[in-house]
């Protein structure tokens, strides 16, 4: 049992610090909350037993880090758009186009200003 | 007869007062786009929609234009460039080109409508990555928008005299497809966005196709102002339930 919960904490902990280094870095929490429970209960089972082993502090710490690592993203990380060049040259030359195209049209209904 | 004509001619002038009251070239509203990740709301990227004036020799025309760009962040993962822009006539929004050109990820489609009024028929072109253009012509109903014109038409529509549950119907052209959509009334809200706390005028919007889902999961929130902009709006579509937040506003006409 206690094994069990061991592993389950351990690929929770992983799993939470690989969401955490990624840009889906908030979803990281659920995986954090699930290691941390099953870490309590195997450190829980480990105590009743006599021994904790390293391997339960190992996951409180990546569990830690990952918790961490999430809210230091979530509170400083900017949201901005840093591909606006590419934007602005597409919207350029689309409306250069699109005057092409348009005095081509029959218009008359708009008048000239 | 003579009374009719004058009435219809009152009608129109209001008709127009409404819509030169709402959109004006050198608008530009920005928002944040959110997407649902396991519960979770995730900003993702930045929709812009803006207006200026598109002059040619013989019209001056107004250029509706929405762009869709991905945080930083994610462009690595996912990265998005779209462009939408409508070249309509300034006094009731009537289209006659529609672009769209997006790229997200490794899809790229480009899309052109040219807009005939008078045959009722729409020449489009359009574009896929490693594939041949295509090019079609098609008939529409009077009266039929593309998506662009559509969401600066609704701007247009005269809220402050719509009873709560009033429905109002519109036909989208999207993908040499017409969509019919209703968009219905719901009454009066104030909500906090970015740009202060704001009265709006909610709305709840339907399709057709399937491509708006539920009944209530599409709404959007104009300001209940003169300028009627969309400030927030929730979305349920085929491959999720996303947000839109309004960020900033800047060239508002009133």
């Amino acid at each position: 049992m206690k094994r069990i919960f061991t592993i389950l904490a351990l690929i929770a902990a992983i799993l939470s610090i690989i969401l955490a280094v990624l840009p889906v870095s908030n979803l990281a929490i659920f995986p954090a909350v699930v290691a941390l429970l099953f870490g309590l209960i195997a450190f829980y089972l480990s105590k009743k037993t006599g021994s904790v082993k390293k391997i339960i502090q190992f996951i409180f710490l990546l569990t830690i880090m990952s918790l961490a690592l999430t809210t230091y993203k979530a509170v400083f990380s900017k949201k901005e758009v840093t591909n606006t060049q590419e934007l602005k040259k597409l919207e350029k030359e689309s409306k250069e186009n699109a005057i092409e195209d348009l005095e081509e049209l029959d218009l008359d209904d708009i008048s000239t200003e | 007869m003579k009374k009719l004509v004058v009435f219809l001619l009152c009608l129109a002038s209001f008709s127009n007062k409404a819509q030169k009251n709402a959109i004006a070239a050198g608008e530009k509203l920005t928002y944040t786009a959110s997407y649902n990740m396991s519960g979770i709301l995730t900003d993702i990227a930045e929709v812009t929609m803006e207006t200026s004036d598109a002059k040619t020799s013989k019209a001056t025309l107004l250029r509706l234009k929405c762009t869709a760009t991905t945080y930083s962040k994610w462009d690595s993962f996912f990265k998005i460039v779209d462009l939408y822009e409508s070249y309509v006539n300034p006094k009731n929004l009537t289209p006659y080109l529609y672009k769209r050109d997006i790229n997200e990820g490794s899809y790229y489609k480009f899309m052109k409508y040219t807009f005939n009024h008078k045959t009722n028929t729409i020449n489009s072109i359009q574009r896929k990555k490693n594939k041949k253009e295509e090019q079609k012509s098609f008939s529409i109903n009077t009266g039929t928008k593309d998506i662009v014109s559509t969401l600066y038409n609704i701007r247009l529509f005269d809220y402050k005299n719509m009873s709560v549950g009033s429905k109002k119907s519109f036909t989208i052209v999207f993908d040499i497809e017409e969509i019919k959509a209703q968009i219905t009334f719901l009454g009066k809200e104030t909500i906090s966005t970015n740009i202060g706390k704001k009265e709006c005028y909610k709305l709840s919007i339907s399709s057709s196709e399937n491509v708006l889902q539920g009944k209530n999961n599409n709404l959007l929130w104009l300001t209940a102002d003169e300028n009627k902009i969309i400030v927030y709006g929730k979305f349920k579509i085929p491959v999720g339930t996303g947000e839109l937040k309004i960020k900033s506003a800047q060239g508002l006409k009133n």
